[in-house]
């Protein structure tokens, strides 16, 4: 990993369109700020973890045969609703 | 024609090439899962089968949202040009049907022309990444 160390108002910049500019240290906080083209997401990484596990979990279970009879209910009950 | 095979869940689907939708950056957390395709199930509508040409673990169960929430109104994201979008929530199935759960958070928007789709995380955190079908 590489490791930088930028004070108030400095920033780097990620290829040739991210730039990331820290405006505030404040105790052991840190705010910034991030200029990035609109197609790249730009999220807190715990976040983007959750989501990661969400995917995982619902693949896994995509799996399990028993859940044909949950899709069977599941569909039925749409299916009236509409 | 020929029309490629694909194999889930042990089942054996026909596609056509051109519906191949391409995710350039592939699932959250599945960088891999760039080339897709979306089978409905015919037994178990609305759900949809969204399966990589690529790689056999790569199956997801999905589904329209508005069908199920008809408040659902995510902002479109700007990655793609205006066009008619079209809305899926990935599915967490359960062998106990109330269980099932389905991803609000970050819906999968897919460009249908452009044959182009992508999972995008909501800022409108109101919406949870698993949430129960409100149905009785």
């Amino acid at each position: 990993m590489l490791v930088l160390s930028r004070r108030e108002g400095e920033k780097i910049v990620i290829g040739n369109e991210i730039i990331i500019e820290v405006l505030s240290v404040t105790g052991d906080g840190v705010r910034l700020g991030i200029a990035a083209p609109k197609e790249t997401s730009v999220h807190r990484f715990e976040v983007f973890s959750e989501i990661e596990k969400a995917n995982q979990a619902a693949e896994a279970a995509s799996g399990d045969l028993e859940s044909s009879t949950a899709l069977e209910n599941l569909s039925a009950k749409l299916k009236s609703q509409q | 024609m020929n029309m490629p095979n694909i194999s889930i869940k042990g089942k054996e689907y026909q596609y056509d090439e051109r519906d191949v939708i391409l995710f350039t950056e592939g699932l959250i957390g599945l960088p891999g899962m760039r080339r897709a395709v979306l089978i409905p199930m015919a037994e178990y509508a609305p759900f949809c089968w969204l399966a990589s040409t690529e790689d056999e673990r790569n199956r997801f169960i999905v589904v329209d949202p508005t069908l199920i929430y008809a408040d659902y109104q995510p902002r479109m994201p700007e990655i793609f040009d205006g066009t008619d979008l079209k809305l899926l929530v990935i599915v967490k199935i359960s062998s106990d049907w109330e269980q099932t759960t389905v991803n609000l958070r970050a819906p999968l928007f897919i460009n249908p022309e452009a044959k182009k789709g992508a999972q995008v995380i909501l800022s409108e955190s109101r919406y949870g990444l698993a949430e129960s079908l409100p149905l009785n």
